[in-house]
């Protein structure tokens, strides 16, 4: 297998829902035109907290400075599993319980903190640029590590730095964070970018004024209900997350729908904060999940981190879970 | 749908009809404009073509590629690729009750949505339709579909999970299986099946280019390139295949794949589309983004000995079909480089020929070939009844014929050359008479002791009277006659050198010009003997020549009556006589009559009627000065005489010039007018080396005359010529070129011959001396090693081969002729310079004769081959 680490040099950020309206020129700008700016990485996640803003640095200079952007201080560095293409095994899962074992759990061991963004097309490991000779000496040992330099793909050697590093303790990990599961259920989909201009005014309608018609304190009418979106336009691709009912107010044909038409479950985790610091999470969800061989897609925000499973499977998943936590 | 470029697809099958795909698909018949212009709607393509729009399909949105269902039924069967991936199948312009009504509207469904980049039917096997989609994950990329499988629910639900979300299919047109699943975690661009096998497919992968095979899906050939867009088969070459990457087109050979044989130059947009012309060999039609140029690549395959090494010439050209930006074209499949261009916007098209590049080449005789798409013209000059003459007339015809028979080279008797030459043009005539006399004068031992008269001969006789000094005046009596002539004519040594080189005397001091008028006399040219005679005051001899004229066989009788009238003379002012010569003489048809009586009735010193009668050879005109024009007058005339001819490039005039500047001048003008550089080569040859050759202008002469030897395959002649040359102007001789060095002393072993020459070409030739009367040489004069064997006769070189007659037996002995010293070609000392590999000149030529390598076991080299020139016959005879 190989694992790419992209060029990109990214940035975490958090817009407060009331500053949303300062940012709104340049996130327009990154999402819908992406000709006129010269970022590459765009990726804006709607919590029911906060929006969450993953960009590169050029795409950084588009937003402004304010008291409602928070910033993690931290440059990210995305990776990206490349399984090599012979092995045509059909049963593949998708997106973190693939690479939980091979990645994620290696990557916790070594306490090294890991930020998620999976999408349509793939899922990215962000970790911190400082932590990349730790997460380069943790990986190279099962992975072809490939690093992007100008658009062309290079092959890197691990740098045979071995002293220095703490050793491993392989301990269980147990869940720690407060599990919650919304009842709507999720699209992850996409459309073709010669498109998006016919859907951007709905598009902004959902980003921006998810709130409106409705009255701030009147959306009690689910308490279980979550708002959440997700936009990404990655490298000239877009990825999409969002629930069913949004996905009725697109025109047929425009989104991606797969033949399966999966539609998939949320796992919401975390009480108060995560903050960035604290490693394992995913490592404490996607493990089990792997064992039990259930695809999930995986997402984390400023906040919090969500977990997106099929329908299907939301109840062994919520229990399995809940027996790892309760073991503790 | 917005951004969707305009697309062209012709019919595979029906040469009239294409279909334009932008946000729906259109179908055009097209067709002659006179037929069309009746029905409204038609849209004119060109000045002889108009299209109608006959069907319209807008079913499916999202249309990212269409390809056309490639046999004949059903016909117009498309399918569609969408944005979401889908694969529709769809037609147009079909009745509902036609063949394919079950497979149009069959969808074909990736497990994953994402953009479906490009379509391919399998030109063999057409139930098989690939689709390359963008990347999914870890899903695969090249579907390959069977357009024929049948929706089959049970087994699809149970895997997959089935939930359409689309209520509104038919659910049972959804395939959702594909039959191959080929390029796992990779995105696929483009795709083509290779022609040479219907079960290889080439992909534009990300960032490779791969070829799956149907029989074994999990391997696969793949190269690493950016150039991974628009891969295309030329339909004549099936290992080539073309590609692009931005502006960049890369050629690819099947065959060795590891890297482009060729990238053609870069282009500043990128491009959009790449296409072989189907009815053309090797022609390449490209397009970039917002241009309205197509640019063409013509990629040429010129087979030479060595053609490994050649890479193919690529002719560049571009073409402007239309006025405006160009969407797509199309190549049409059968019809001759003809295309169809869609615009970018508005869908305005156009129908468009490339014209085919005329090739012309001239034959080096009167024949030349040109050549445009598939024809071939061979072009002779036309002339109805004129052929020949027309053909004849053409100095390049003469100067073959004059080369054949070896115009130029005698060099004894120069006058001959004339003969050489046809004998049939009497400007050559005046110049090989002119150099006859020039040569005789200048090998003339009397002269020779006169000091530096000799070295003058050649310089003209404009140069010799300006010199001219101690000129005495005479008065000489009419001989035969007591009375006292009042003629004055001039004597000096100058003028007696130009009289001989007008060739009226021999010998000076004294005028005798008996021996010309007898020779003249032989040549029954009785006037010009006539005139000669009166001008050197015999007018009995002039009247006894021209009875002999009138008395001879087929002699004019008319000559009787002009000796009548010249009997009559009398010097007497006013006399009747006088007064009805001067004004008759003018309608005497021979000029050399007419200037008799000129020269009778003018007054002494005024010879006008005589010196500007130009139908009188220039020499005899000359001589006439030379004997009665003053010191004052004689240069003048000269002067006047020689810029005449050196503006009429009249060769005659060579004899006034000489071989100087002035003479160079003259001849650059006759080759102005006749192109005859063979003349003026082997004229300009006689000359002092040291001047008139160094004249670039006769240099270039002299490299034409031989380019032309050459071009004729003229190769003997060629090599005559280049000996003739050397002999007369020794600075042309080219240096020693090859030597041959000892293979133990490395000291060169050609010290017996060593200004032999040599312009051999592939091969060198090295004579070795085979003197029968010395001992055979057979090793190296320094160190007595011995020569290399040939590799035929495994003799020691030198060794004069055995079965040559006329070498090697001491029977010779008494006709050792310079010729036989030198040894025969047969034993020449030949050698390949690429496997260095030779032997005896004979032996080498008989043995290519029948073999193409090397004679040396285990060698492969193909000797022969190499020399471009050995497998062409010379067409002259040695």
């Amino acid at each position: 297998m190989e694992l790419h680490i992209l060029e990109h040099s990214l940035k975490v950020a958090s817009i407060e829902k009331e500053g949303i309206q300062i940012c709104t020129h340049g996130l327009i700008k990154l999402a819908f035109l992406a000709s006129k700016t010269r970022c590459k990485f765009f990726s804006l996640t709607e919590t029911p907290e906060d929006y969450t803003i993953i960009v590169d640095e050029e795409g950084f200079k588009e937003l402004p400075q304010s008291e409602y952007i928070s910033v993690a201080d931290a440059t990210w560095l995305a990776l990206n599993v490349v399984s090599g293409g012979g092995n045509a095994s059909n049963s593949q899962p998708i997106g973190v319980t693939k690479i939980a074992k091979s990645v994620i759990a290696p990557l916790a061991d070594h306490n090294i903190s890991v930020f998620m963004l999976s999408t349509y097309q793939t899922d990215f490991i962000l970790v911190r640029e400082r932590d990349l000779p730790l997460v380069m000496h943790t990986l190279s040992s099962e992975f072809t590590l490939l690093r992007v330099v100008n658009g062309e793909t290079v092959a890197v050697h691990d740098l045979g730095v071995t002293n220095g590093f703490v050793k491993p303790k392989l301990v269980p990990r147990p869940i720690i964070h407060p599990l919650s599961s919304p009842s709507n259920m999720f699209c992850v989909t996409s459309l073709d970018p010669d498109t998006l201009p016919s859907v951007a005014t709905l598009l902004m309608d959902v980003m921006f004024y998810s709130s409106g018609p409705k009255e701030p304190g009147a959306c009690s009418e689910d308490s279980n209900h979550i708002r959440f979106f997700s936009f990404s336009l990655i490298e000239g691709y877009i990825s999409l997350v969002m629930d069913e009912q949004t996905t009725q107010r697109f025109p047929n044909n425009v989104l991606f729908t797969s033949a399966s038409g999966e539609l998939w479950k949320m796992v919401r985790i975390g009480g108060q904060p995560l903050g960035f610091d604290e490693c394992g999470i995913v490592a404490q969800i996607s493990e089990p999940l792997a064992t039990a061989d259930i695809p999930a897609y995986y997402i984390s925000t400023f906040k919090f981190d969500h977990a997106l499973v099929p329908e299907e499977n939301i109840q062994s998943v919520i229990g399995a879970l809940r027996t790892k936590s309760t073991a503790q | 749908m917005s951004g969707s470029k305009p697309d062209i697809l012709w019919s595979p099958h029906h040469p009239d009809r294409y279909v334009i795909c932008d946000s729906e698909l259109g179908l055009y018949r097209i067709g002659p404009v006179g037929s069309s212009e009746t029905k409204a709607g038609t849209l004119p393509l060109s000045e002889e073509t108009a299209a109608t729009l006959l069907a319209i399909n807008s079913d499916t949105p999202y249309m990212k590629c269409v390809a056309w269902y490639p046999k004949h039924e059903p016909e117009c069967l498309l399918a569609v690729g969408q944005a979401n991936g889908r694969v529709v199948l769809t037609s147009l312009g079909q009745s509902h009750n036609s063949t394919c009504k079950e497979l149009v509207g069959k969808e074909f469904v990736p497990k994953h949505a994402r953009q479906c980049n490009t379509l391919a039917w399998n030109p063999v096997d057409s139930n098989l339709l690939a689709a390359g989609l963008d990347k999914h994950r870890a899903d695969f990329s090249v579907l390959i579909w069977d357009i024929s499988s049948k929706f089959s629910p049970e087994a699809s639900v149970a895997s997959e999970k089935i939930r359409l979300s689309t209520v509104d299919l038919d659910s049972s047109s959804v395939v959702t299986k594909p039959l191959y699943e080929l390029g796992q975690n990779d995105a696929c661009l483009s795709l083509c099946w290779l022609l040479r096998d219907p079960k290889l497919l080439l992909a534009g992968m990300h960032r490779n280019l791969a070829i799956f095979d149907l029989r074994n899906t999990s391997q696969k050939t793949f190269v690493n390139t950016k150039a991974i867009q628009g891969v295309t088969v030329d339909p004549h070459f099936h290992d080539r295949v073309a590609s692009f990457y931005e502006g960049q087109v890369a050629i690819w050979d099947l065959r060795k794949f590891e890297k482009p044989v060729l990238t053609l130059t870069e282009q500043p947009k990128p491009l959009t589309k790449v296409a072989w012309c189907p009815t053309r060999n090797g022609l390449l039609a490209t397009l970039t983004r917002d241009s309205n140029i197509i640019r063409l690549y013509d990629m040429q395959h010129t087979p030479t000995p060595i053609g490994d090494e050649t890479e193919p010439t690529i002719i560049e050209r571009s073409v402007q079909p239309c006025e405006s930006q160009i969407g797509s074209f199309a190549w049409h499949p059968s019809s001759q480089n003809r295309m169809v261009v869609v615009s970018a916007a508005n869908r305005v098209m156009t129908d468009f020929t490339v014209f085919e590049r005329i090739s012309l080449a001239w034959s080096s005789s009167t024949s030349f070939m040109w050549a445009c798409g598939r024809h071939l013209y061979d072009c002779v000059e036309d002339g109805a009844e004129g052929v020949d003459s027309v053909i004849e007339k053409d100095i390049a015809t003469k100067m073959r014929q004059r080369a054949q028979s070896r115009y130029g080279h005698d060099t004894v008797q120069v006058w001959r050359n004339h003969l050489l030459a046809g004998g049939s043009d009497p400007q050559l005539k005046s110049l090989w008479d002119d150099l006859f006399y020039m040569k005789q004068c200048a090998e003339d031992i009397e002269l020779k002791l006169q000091g530096n008269k000799q070295s003058v001969v050649y310089s003209g006789i404009k140069n010799i009277v300006k010199t001219s000094s101690g000129t005495t005046e005479s008065r000489r009596c009419w001989s035969g006659s007591d009375r006292q002539s009042d003629v004055p004519r001039y004597h000096s040594e100058e003028r007696c050198l130009a009289l001989r080189l007008c060739g009226w005397i021999s010998r000076g001091p004294d005028i005798d010009v008996e021996i010309f008028l007898r020779s003249l006399e032989q040549e029954r040219e009785w006037e010009r003997a006539a005139a000669v005679a009166l001008f050197n005051l015999d007018i009995r001899r002039a009247i006894q020549i021209l009875n002999k004229g009138a008395t001879a066989e087929k002699g004019d009788l008319n000559l009787n009556v002009v000796a009548m009238a010249l009997s009559g003379y009398t010097d007497e002012k006013s006399s009747l006589w006088r007064e009805m010569c001067s004004s008759l003489r003018l309608q005497l048809k021979n000029p050399y009559l007419c200037v008799m009586f000129a020269f009778l009735t003018s007054e002494p010193g005024a010879y006008d009627g005589v010196l500007y009668e130009s139908s009188v050879a220039v020499r005899d005109r000359v001589a006439f000065a030379c004997m009665f024009l003053s010191d004052a007058q004689l240069p003048r005339y000269i002067d006047k005489l020689t810029n005449e001819m050196k503006e009429a490039g009249n060769l005659e005039g060579i004899l006034l010039t000489g071989l100087t500047k002035d003479g160079v001048d003259l001849m650059e003008s006759f080759v102005d007018r006749t192109g005859d550089v063979q003349t003026a080569s082997f004229c300009m040859l006689k000359g002092s080396p040291g001047e008139v050759l160094k004249d670039p202008r006769v240099q270039c002469w002299i490299e034409n005359y031989r380019n032309l030897l050459d071009a004729w395959r003229f190769w003997h002649k060629r090599a005559e010529f280049d000996i003739h040359r050397g002999k007369l102007d020794p600075s042309s001789k080219p240096l020693a070129q090859v030597f041959v060095s000892c293979n133990f002393c490395g000291k060169s072993i050609s010290y017996s011959c060593s200004a032999m020459p040599h312009q051999g070409r592939g091969f060198s030739q090295y004579g070795v001396s085979g003197s029968p009367t010395k001992s055979k040489v057979t090793s190296c004069p320094g160190c007595r090693k011995p020569l290399p064997r040939c590799a035929l006769c495994l003799m020691n070189m030198g060794t004069p081969v055995s079965n040559c007659p006329g070498t090697g037996k001491s029977d010779d002995k008494v006709d050792l002729t310079r010729e036989n010293k030198l040894a025969q070609f047969n034993n020449w000392f030949t050698w390949c310079h690429n496997c260095r590999h030779g032997g005896h000149a004979g032996h080498m030529l008989s043995w290519f004769r029948d073999h193409t390598e090397c004679p040396v076991s285990a060698c492969t080299c193909k000797c022969m081959q190499l020399d471009t020139t050995g497998n062409l016959v010379p067409s002259d005879s040695s």
